[in-house]
């Protein structure tokens, strides 16, 4: 579904992406692992079409969108829930899920969809009027979350959304972006978190330095010496 | 009494025209980032068209109100595409000085085209004032104020309730998030900067006829505008609104009660008081929009 190969993203003179090359299927949660500045947020971001990558291709479904603007990409499908969650603190929850369906026409499917969201997130429906920067972490990780689920998403990028929360938070955002998956959402996910990426996931990228150093199922992984030392702290 | 209700009068009418100058200006840096020099161009630009329609064309008085505006906006869209488009992500100092040459060519343009002879723009309405009480006030005047608040109301309400106003908002408050949803930034940026240089034109168009025309009037109403934007802090519409008020009544008051050499000075003694004691304006909670 998603194939990315041998991609190579710079900032100026700094490789911040060196050769990525992973490939994801459908209906996948696939992760990406690696220590800080490995080049996990730089990858989602080239896919996502925040930036430009130097080099590599990008295709999903077909089509290839190494250079497509975030417009296209998001219109064929891929909706990226960015690090830091990044609601719009100044809009009101239901103000930012309009957003999140910003390029859909169809209202009656757009309300259905909000009245699902709120429906799982009671919390959101009791805010919705609510400025989305007056909200919680956790709050605003759920929103995050479901703006991103309104454009209605072939694919997901998660980019590290256990960052910052409390662990009993941490563990409800896994649970929910697992509940993703099974509703036949495809999944990618940055994690530093990656015992929890590890479980969760069907196949897994570990990234040292912009480059993907090792890749397996989550299992295999979670039992690799390598992945145990670096990351797991066993 | 009355001398007090006049000026609180007069102030109320020039303020509404303030506000249109600093919301213009406050849009256009709050969400692109760029110091526009070239505000008050558009500000004399929009009280040339005036004249041009009024004047020379004979056209309605309301409809070159509207094509004043309308010409605003697409000289607006225009600067936008030709040069701001290809400064993004340039140095803000690299831009401020692109702005900077464009105002003075801009202020020479007018100056070829329409000679420094000052002009006058003829107003259709009556000119006995309306008399109520001790006060009285042109009926042009009156207009101008309507005019007025009523752009300012459809300003709001452009941005609080439409989609292109969505994603303004959007764009201001995280411009990458923004991105993500689909927002094109770059018509987000060249429609900003048309509505604000529309906002600009529409004060100009306004204050021609209540005032004369001549080339270098852009520069006070640039000044205004800033001072007005640092009032109510940058980015803040509300604030803007509020600003402009407030200079307007600095203004009439210095005016009527200290020396009328000082009107324009008044706004700026207010302006280094403000920034002394709250510098980053009197509405801005942090940086934000609507």
């Amino acid at each position: 579904m998603l194939e990315v190969e041998g991609l190579v993203c710079r900032y100026g003179k700094v490789e911040a992406v060196r050769d990525l090359t992973m490939r994801v299927e459908r209906g996948e949660l696939v992760t990406l692992i690696g220590a800080n500045g490995a080049g996990k947020t730089t990858s989602m971001k080239a896919i996502s079409g925040l930036l430009t990558p130097a080099a590599g291709r990008i295709v999903f479904d077909g089509e290839d969108i190494t250079r497509a603007p975030a417009r296209r990409v998001l219109e064929l499908g891929i909706a990226h829930c960015p690090e830091g969650r990044r609601v719009f603190p100044y809009m009101t929850v239901r103000e930012n899920l309009e957003m999140g369906c910003f390029l859909r026409r169809d209202g009656a499917g757009i309300a259905d969809d909000m009245d699902r969201l709120f429906a799982r997130f009671p919390i959101l429906a009791e805010r919705r009027d609510q400025a989305a920067g007056t909200l919680s972490g956790g709050e605003q990780q759920m929103l995050a979350i479901s703006r991103a689920l309104m454009s209605r998403p072939k694919l997901v990028l998660f980019d590290e959304p256990s960052l910052g929360l409390a662990p009993n938070l941490v563990e409800r955002t896994f649970e929910i972006i697992d509940g993703i998956r099974r509703d036949g959402v495809t999944v990618v996910m940055v994690e530093q978190n990656a015992f929890a990426a590890l479980e969760l996931s069907d196949r897994s990228y570990v990234l040292e330095q912009g480059r993907v150093t090792l890749t397996g199922t989550g299992r295999e992984l979670l039992e690799n010496p390598h992945v145990r030392q670096a990351y797991l702290g066993a | 009494m009355d001398q007090l209700l006049q000026h609180a009068l007069n102030a109320m009418i020039l303020g509404g025209t303030y506000a249109l100058l600093g919301i213009g200006l406050t849009l256009i840096f709050g969400i692109m980032r760029v110091v526009n020099f070239t505000h008050g161009e558009l500000y004399a630009f929009g009280a040339y068209m005036m004249y041009m329609w009024v004047m020379l064309i004979g056209a309605n008085f309301v409809v070159s109100i509207a094509l004043a505006v309308a010409l605003g906006v697409l000289l607006g869209a225009g600067i936008e595409i030709l040069l701001l488009r290809r400064l993004r992500g340039a140095d803000i100092d690299t831009t401020m000085l692109v702005m900077i040459g464009a105002w003075i060519a801009m202020q020479n343009t007018e100056q070829l085209v329409w000679s420094g002879v000052a002009k006058s723009i003829d107003s259709p309405f009556p000119s006995a004032p309306l008399v109520m009480g001790g006060v009285s006030v042109s009926w042009t005047r009156l207009f101008v104020f309507a005019v007025a608040v009523m752009l300012i109301a459809g300003t709001w309400v452009l941005i609080q309730k439409t989609r292109l106003g969505k994603a303004m908002r959007a764009t201001f408050q995280d411009r990458e998030a923004a991105a993500l949803m689909g927002v094109r930034i770059d018509r987000v940026h060249t429609a900003t900067f048309a509505i604000g240089s529309g906002l600009a034109a529409a004060a100009g168009a306004l204050l021609g006829p209540v005032f004369v025309v001549y080339p270098t009037i852009g520069d006070l109403a640039s000044l205004k505008a800033f001072a007005i934007v640092i009032l109510g802090g940058l980015g803040s519409i509300p604030g803007a609104t509020i600003g402009g008020f407030i200079l307007a009544f600095m203004e009439e008051l210095g005016a009527g009660y200290v020396s009328s050499g000082y009107r324009d000075a008044m706004g700026f003694l207010l302006i280094i008081v403000i920034l002394l004691v709250k510098p980053t304006g009197l509405f801005a909670r942090k940086e934000r929009i609507g």
